[in-house]
């Protein structure tokens, strides 16, 4: 491919992204962007054209960054449900729907006296319930997940409808609020972060020993020690910045628990391996003794559960449902296309569901940014198109590597 | 060398696996007609014909994918059944399919370990599709498989296969058939997309399984492939046996007459 040995802008951008940390490395930088762009230099043009008094970094403000955190949980909760399917190259169009119903039926069975408990876990079996329907008419019936889905999403959003006739309910539960409201004390907070880093570094320490043991190939020093830093920075700063306006909340904790488990369920089992195989090539996952269909039924009701997750957070956060914010809005091409910003692969076989939270925070700085610069809701359409296709047309950049390989 | 010397089973070694009397329809196409098959360990037998001859056919039998009509199947002289592509598993009757089966998207240790991964000890309150993988342990049977089929074009098993050649990936592909307790190995044209450098590799590959005592069933269209690395060359034709040849006494001449027109002395019968 290229035959004087040099190698090509294009071809190192994609070796890079073959790589664990690497495959971070287009969503932060487009992140990093959005925040500077908000953050730095609209600030700064608005003192040069001398429109403001002094400085004022409204946008990194610990206000802000608190507020754009809680906005983008929801997003990033069905972005990380969405990004399960799309490893298996399936897309779910009903998740918001799905979260509506959830949310929706959780609402009347609060208010008709149920402990919030108990109806957030019927409402997340239910949600599993809904998921997996779709799949078993995508891997046992065969249709196309697309118009599966398309079908619930026309389905669920009629039946939260039903549920609700009025289109809005109250939600006051204290311990559905309680997952918005509930603040980690500022100490305890930090000592939380200081434990995920301790174990982060022993269990890369850990994994290094081992490698060496074996005699396998271990990775440089610095790309662990790297790897361990940055991690460990970017825990504190978040911690840090939220504890200086308000806490850490509760809700964030929960988000990061639940990515946290289910990206070691989808890199670190044979669970997870399998999502990649068919992903990569239902075929060989086939002919490899992958029991496909089953794979595919699992990954939907994982898509259902976190669509339900999704609509117990959201009634938590606004206090109410409301067809809008949930079945009816933007939220479900925010959610996927969260997840393809991500980096995840519309056609299957690669993403990360930490992607997806990344991803969610670019389309949530990009709303929160745009909002407080006072742009119209027509800008913040066409700024999000035109990010998601920069982000479909760097994942067809990338992809056709794989494919020129034979 | 009469001409009876060169059917099956004659001066040749004690069969490891051996099929007989193989029949096969697909609807009114009469795929296999009888077909008599053997291949003995450290040993590897080339399949030819030519197209539509049933090499396919007989090979998709052989590892359970199509289910024979009739006839009996021989693993080391005891009579088994393949009905599946378990059976042919459990037999250690491994296939690797012209299109190699593998997963682009996945690094070379996963793609060999692909359906069997092993797991962390322990957690055994997990269903096991559930449980750690060892990823650790999949490189280490990575680097063993490639080590005793003496691959060294491969630089790092956690490579992903995409960024791979043509050559590698047969190499990845014949390690994963390798892998698996196999002791029959069958390759469907694994030459065929590959250039001559990484023809030779895959060559070297295939002698080397035959030197790790492996029974190795060669499926090829290129007579120099063949005359290169088989030690005995089975012809069929139109769904039936021609004859099997030692290689050290024929020609790829003979091979060509055979595949196309029949056994030689047959044509000069009926002539």
């Amino acid at each position: 491919m290229q035959p004087d040995g040099r190698i090509s802008v294009l071809d190192r951008f994609r070796t890079m992204r073959e790589t664990r940390i690497g495959s971070f490395a287009p969503v932060l930088l487009a992140l990093a962007a959005i925040w500077a762009w908000f953050g730095l230099a609209l600030p700064l043009w608005d003192l040069a054209s001398g429109q403001a008094d002094g400085f004022r970094a409204i946008f990194l403000s610990p206000r802000n960054i608190y507020n754009l955190f809680m906005q983008s949980a929801l997003i990033a909760t069905l972005a990380v449900g969405i990004t399960t399917v799309l490893l298996l190259g399936e897309i779910d169009l009903s998740a918001a729907a799905t979260a509506g119903v959830c949310a929706a039926l959780l609402g009347v069975m609060v208010l008709a006296g149920m402990p919030g408990w108990l109806a957030c876990l019927i409402v997340m079996a239910i949600g599993i319930v809904m998921g997996a329907a779709q799949g078993v008419l995508v891997a046992y019936v065969g249709i196309p997940s697309f118009v599966v889905t398309l079908a619930g999403l026309l389905g669920y959003q009629g039946l939260m409808q039903k549920i609700l006739p009025t289109g809005n309910l109250n939600v006051g539960d204290p311990f559905v609020r309680g997952f918005t409201r509930v603040l980690i004390p500022d100490i305890w907070g930090l000592a939380l972060g200081a434990l995920c880093i301790v174990l982060f570094a022993y269990a890369s320490l850990q994994k290094q020993a081992r490698r060496r043991a074996l005699g396998l190939e271990v990775d440089p020093p610095l790309a662990l020690w790297g790897q361990v830093l940055a991690f460990g920075t970017i825990v504190i700063a978040v911690i840090v910045t939220l504890n200086a306006y308000r806490s850490l909340p509760l809700l964030l904790v929960l988000l990061v628990g639940i990515t946290t488990l289910l990206g070691w369920i989808t890199t670190s089992t044979p669970f997870g391996r399998s999502l990649f195989a068919v992903g990569g090539n239902a075929e060989s996952a086939r002919r490899a003794g992958f029991n496909v269909n089953r794979i595919r039924v699992a990954a939907f009701g994982i898509v259902g559960l976190m669509a339900a997750i999704g609509g117990i957070f959201g009634a938590s956060r606004f206090g109410s449902v409301s067809y809008t914010a949930f079945a009816g809005g933007s939220l479900l091409l925010e959610a996927i296309g969260a997840a393809v910003i991500g980096g995840t692969s519309l056609f299957g076989g690669r993403g990360s569901v930490w992607n997806a939270i990344l991803g969610a925070l670019v389309i949530g700085s990009l709303g929160n940014g745009l909002d407080l610069t006072g742009a119209s809701a027509a800008d913040k359409l066409m700024v999000s198109g035109a990010i998601l296709i920069l982000a479909v047309a760097v994942d067809a950049l990338s992809r056709r590597d794989g494919s020129t390989g034979q | 060398m009469g001409p009876e010397s060169k059917k099956v089973g004659h001066s040749a070694p004690p069969a490891h696996l051996s099929v007989r009397g193989i029949q096969k329809r697909f609807g009114g196409v009469h795929a296999l007609r009888g077909v008599d098959f053997e291949v003995a360990r450290g040993e590897v037998m080339a399949l030819v014909g030519d197209n539509g001859a049933g090499k396919s056919t007989l090979m998709k039998v052989l590892a359970g994918a199509y289910v024979a009509d009739e006839g009996q199947f021989f693993l080391d002289g005891a009579n088994v059944s393949i009905s599946n592509p378990n059976d042919a598993a459990d037999l250690g009757i491994q296939i690797v399919y012209q299109d190699l089966s593998l997963c682009e998207n996945l690094d070379v240790a996963a793609n060999l370990s692909l359906g069997s991964e092993p797991v962390k000890p322990g957690w055994t309150i997990l269903p096991r599709i559930l449980r750690p993988l060892d990823d650790l342990e999949m490189e280490v049977k990575a680097k063993e498989a490639f080590d005793k089929l003496e691959v060294r074009t491969l630089q790092s098993v956690r490579a992903k296969v995409g960024g791979l050649s043509g050559g590698q990936r047969q190499a990845i592909a014949i390690a994963r058939a390798v892998g698996a307790d196999s002791t029959v190995v069958m390759l469907d044209e694994p030459t065929a997309a590959l250039g001559v450098a990484q023809t030779r590799q895959v060559l070297e590959v295939v002698k080397r399984l035959r030197e790790t005592n492996h029974a190795v069933v060669y499926i090829s269209h290129n007579m120099r492939d063949i005359f290169d690395v088989a030690d005995r060359i089975c012809v069929l034709r139109h769904g039936g046996n021609v004859a099997t040849y030692q290689r050290s006494e024929t020609t790829p001449d003979e091979i060509v007459v055979a595949m196309t027109r029949g056994r030689a002395n047959e044509v000069n019968d009926a002539a």
